[in-house]
């Protein structure tokens, strides 16, 4: 039972991971309203500058808000060269499908030039330390994690429900023809989600690198979690992607451990959860009816 | 290749691309054309994706791991199997065609963005599928391809895939690049004859408008399936190809990049144009297999750089790709020729499903 | 000076030209109908006006050449646009929708309004927290009215209101709108197939055929000439 709740337990320090990289995604899409095959790498190279930061000696928690200002910048400035220029993405979407992809070759490329090919070590932000409950030791920084993706989650819910740039970002998701006719700056508001989907992504790489090295690959893998999480929750929905990112990361944790055909595959079951979701219930557990524009 | 040049301009292009794919392997060293044989592998695997992709409108990021599957069925039929080598490309498209089929049934619910993103998933796990099953594949050791040879060294019954050339004067890898050029070369007219027949047309209008399609008597269900399937075993033949060429398969061979690759070379080349994977494919493979390796130390990594950057421009500037846009030049000089309007220029972009390109004959695919 | 200046305006899609050099004119506060058939080019007109496709020739706004601004830009000079099919934003609430109207400005302002408009139309009230898309095609003319309204436009452009409502609800529709722009002071220019109704709102009209206006006068003077009602409004 132990060995049971300890799988599940390193399921859920993973799954607040996804639930970060999800919640990007579904920034994203719901202000853009496509998804983004860059998040992985854009969340990537923004740990990469937050370790910059934090190996000139500035303590990890300061260097995480420069890594999410940077991460920032870059998204605004890959939206406004790359992304806007193309127009509604649903109508093209091969044209959206090859920019990311560009994008996400290019982000890969530049932090290979400018940090080299050898993974770096990033230390966990909640030390290394653990404590025993019931019997289940648990990391202080799977903890952690829950914890700040807790409170991200709630920030979005705040600003997307209770300010004014969330209202215009509601709308513009929704309609941006006549958000623009009411006045909504409809190209500064996709920027600005490009932009805060960036910012939240580093705090994915943030977790995400003291366990698997910060390497210029560690993201690929999950990226495809996150878009599971996000899958299973909705595509547009922030709750969605939180409880999506727990589920993904809990049955790709124990999936494995007991069934023998998935041994070397954690990425199986949230394949399956993909096409099964798509096909059964495409908009996701929590996510608008509307996200069936598929 | 295209309809609007006049006839002797074909003839002549024709004539030229034949002369240059002759020459070409005596005119480098082998390892370059060992390198040009791997990109006709791409381009046959590219062709099978942009009938998908680009006449069709289903978005496919997974299939660099119908490439490998290819590659994988090749393998095991001549090393656990004892096949005949030329007859596993065969094999590899009955496969891949079954497997096609398969991703092909859940992609009648599943579109866009959001096929991209099932297959972007199947592309992820298949070197992990290979490691799995790694009394079959080899895991992550791979596969040697071995054959029963009468003359393989130290008196062994059986020895790594060579390529004899029976003909003097030809050496192996010559042999081999005309060989693999054959193939190639079929695999494309079969593309093209798809691609034109009833069948072609009826796929161009799916990805145009499913419902006008359907109104007008097109099976769409069955037309995206079977397009599936085939474009799988295209894609397989390709692999196959590779497997028969390397004489080994790695699944660090087919990862996600393998799919991306073929996904770029579809859209650099031209998609919904019948030479456009092959061009991509060219342009891709003297990108990362010439001028790549000859940055610079220092920028040794700054080619997915340039070429992420690269792409960018090219999909804001010219989303049709190369050949596509040769033949909008094509057509606007022959319209101002004749006096009359570009017409057909404007609108491109807006083409549902696809990059926007115009098939060939769309003029005759409203008749279907 | 007149309000809206337009003049010379030609736009199209592709390569298709749909308006061929149109002139008209607004001023504060007046109220014009544009009239003209299915595909005339009324919809065009509206937007390349409010800076939703790309057009030439001029559109001056107090004299200012706005032509090539945003809608957004647009709005901020005081012009509001209701679309053709009434641009709900169906995933917002109601009382979102119209918050989403008054984005540019303060938010003491917008509930102020907010309020204003519950009161004047009770029904949105009612259905304050409900999915905008679920209303009733005359409940969201009415919703796309008010929001226009939250901007407190000079201008108001409105595009074929009646479209889809039963001729009942269109009554309604434009009784309620008679009131509302005269308690608001905005000036309007509505574009209508619907020739009776649109002339009774209106002060003066023009008529709008294959994308060029070919009679325009005074809506009393319009309501008395049988022979262009004959050639051009079939009524
Ligand atoms: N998005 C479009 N693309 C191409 N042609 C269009 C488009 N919208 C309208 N048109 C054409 O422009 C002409 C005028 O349309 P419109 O302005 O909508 O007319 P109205 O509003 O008077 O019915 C019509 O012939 C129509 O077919
Ligand atoms: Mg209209």
């Amino acid at each position: 039972m132990n060995d049971f709740l300890e799988v599940v337990v390193v399921g859920i320090g993973n799954g607040a991971v996804y639930a970060m990289l999800g919640l990007g995604l579904v920034v994203i899409y719901r202000s853009t309203g496509l998804l983004n095959f860059a998040q992985g790498e854009l969340s990537m190279f923004s740990t990469f500058i937050v370790w910059t930061i934090w190996n000139a000696g500035v303590p990890l928690w300061l260097a995480i808000l420069g890594g999410m200002a940077g991460g920032f910048l870059v998204g605004i400035l890959l939206h406004q060269v790359a992304v806007s220029p193309l127009g509604d993405p649903h109508e093209k979407p091969l044209a959206v499908v090859i920019v990311t992809i560009a994008l996400f070759l290019a982000l890969n490329g530049a932090a290979q030039l400018i940090w080299g090919t050898v993974d770096k070590r990033l230390d966990p932000l909640f030390g290394q330390s653990q404590v025993t409950i019931g019997g289940v030791a648990i990391q202080w920084q799977k903890i952690g994690a829950v914890l700040v993706l807790v409170a991200l989650a709630t920030g979005f819910v705040l600003l997307f429900n209770r300010t004014k740039l969330g209202l215009a970002m509601r709308a513009v998701a929704s309609n941006s023809e006549s958000a623009g006719l009411c006045g909504v700056p409809v190209p500064r508001i996709l920027m600005l989600g490009w932009g805060l989907a960036a910012a939240v992504g580093t705090v994915a790489g943030v977790f995400t690198a003291p366990q698997l090295g910060l390497g210029t690959n560690m993201m690929q893998l999950t990226l495809i979690f996150g878009f599971a999480a996000i899958t299973l929750g909705g595509f547009d929905s922030l709750i969605g992607a939180v409880v999506g990112g727990m589920v993904v990361g809990i049955l790709s944790a124990v999936v494995p451990q007991y069934v023998s055909t998935f041994e070397r595959m954690p990425l199986a079951p949230a394949f399956i959860l993909i096409l099964a979701v798509l096909l059964f219930r495409p908009q996701g557990l929590f996510g608008s009816k509307e996200v069936q524009r598929v | 290749m295209t309809s609007t040049g006049p006839r002797w301009v074909r003839y002549a292009s024709g004539a030229v691309m034949a002369v240059v794919l002759v020459a070409l392997p005596f005119m480098f060293p082998a390892f370059r054309v060992n390198q040009f044989v791997t990109w006709m592998c791409l381009a046959v695997a590219a062709a099978g994706l942009n009938l998908l992709t680009g006449f069709n409108g289903q978005i496919s990021v997974g299939h660099g791991a119908l490439y490998g599957l290819g590659a994988y069925t090749a393998a095991i039929l001549v090393t656990d199997s004892g096949w005949p080598m030329l007859a596993t490309p065969v094999a590899a498209a009955a496969v891949c065609f079954v497997a096609g089929v398969v991703i092909g049934l859940p992609a009648l619910r599943i579109k866009g963005l959001y096929l991209a993103l099932v297959t972007l998933a199947v592309a992820t796990l298949f070197p992990a599928l290979v490691e799995q099953f790694s009394s079959l594949t080899g895991g992550s050791s791979g596969l040697s391809l071995v054959v029963p040879q009468d003359d393989c060294p130290r008196g062994r019954p059986e020895c790594p895939v060579r390529w004899e050339s029976p003909i003097d004067g030809l050496a192996s890898d010559q042999w081999r690049y005309f060989v693999f050029l054959a193939v190639t070369v079929v695999m494309f007219i079969v593309v093209a004859n798809i691609v034109r027949s009833r069948t072609g047309r009826s796929l161009v209008a799916i990805r145009d408008n499913e419902v006008a399609a359907e109104a007008s008597g097109v099976n769409v269900s069955r037309a995206k399936i079977l397009t599936f399937g085939t474009s799988a075993a295209i894609a397989g033949v390709g692999g196959a190809m590779l497997a028969l060429n390397n004489g080994r398969v790695n699944p660090t061979s087919f990862t996600l990049l393998v799919s991306i690759y073929l996904l770029v070379a579809v859209v650099v080349g031209g998609a919904a144009t019948i030479v456009g994977p092959a061009v991509g494919t060219v342009v891709a493979g003297l990108f990362n297999d010439v001028i790549a390796p000859e940055l610079p130390g220092r920028f040794e990594n700054a080619a997915p750089v340039i070429l992420g950057v690269l792409l960018v421009i090219q999909m804001l500037l010219a989303p049709n790709g190369i050949v596509g846009q040769i033949r909008d030049l094509q057509a606007r000089i022959a319209a101002r020729r004749h006096g009359g309007d570009p017409g057909g220029q404007t609108g491109h972009l807006a083409t549902p499903g696809g990059t926007g390109t115009e098939p060939e004959d769309l003029g005759s695919a409203s008749g279907t | 000076m007149s309000l809206l200046e337009v003049s010379g305006l030609r736009c199209g899609y592709g390569i298709v030209e749909v308006l061929f050099g149109l002139d008209l004119s607004v001023a504060e506060g007046e109220l014009v109908v544009v009239l003209g058939a299915n595909g005339a080019g009324k919809t065009t007109t509206l937007r390349a006006i409010s800076g939703m496709i790309p057009a030439s020739g001029s559109v001056r706004l107090d004299g200012t050449e706005v032509l090539g601004r945003r809608p957004d830009q647009l709005l901020s000079a005081g012009v509001a646009h209701v679309p053709q099919g009434r641009g709900t934003i169906s995933a917002l609430s109601v009382e979102d929708n119209l918050r989403v109207g008054g984005y540019q400005r303060s938010s003491a302002e917008v509930t102020e309004d907010l309020e204003m408009w519950f009161e004047v139309f009770p029904r949105l009230s009612e259905r304050r927290t409900q999915l905008a898309g679920s209303m009733s095609g005359g409940e969201q003319q009415m919703l796309a009215i008010a929001r226009a309204f939250m901007s407190r436009p000079r201008l108001l452009l409105l595009d074929e209101p009646s479209l889809g409502l039963a001729p009942l609800v269109t009554r309604e529709v434009f009784d309620r709108l008679r009131d509302v722009t005269q308690q608001m002071g905005s000036a309007v220019l509505l574009v209508e197939q619907n020739a009776n109704l649109a002339l009774d709102f209106a002060a003066r009209a023009y008529v709008l055929e294959a994308g060029s206006i070919v009679v325009s006068g005074s809506a009393s003077e319009l309501q008395g000439d049988e022979a262009i009602q004959k050639a051009y409004l079939g009524l």
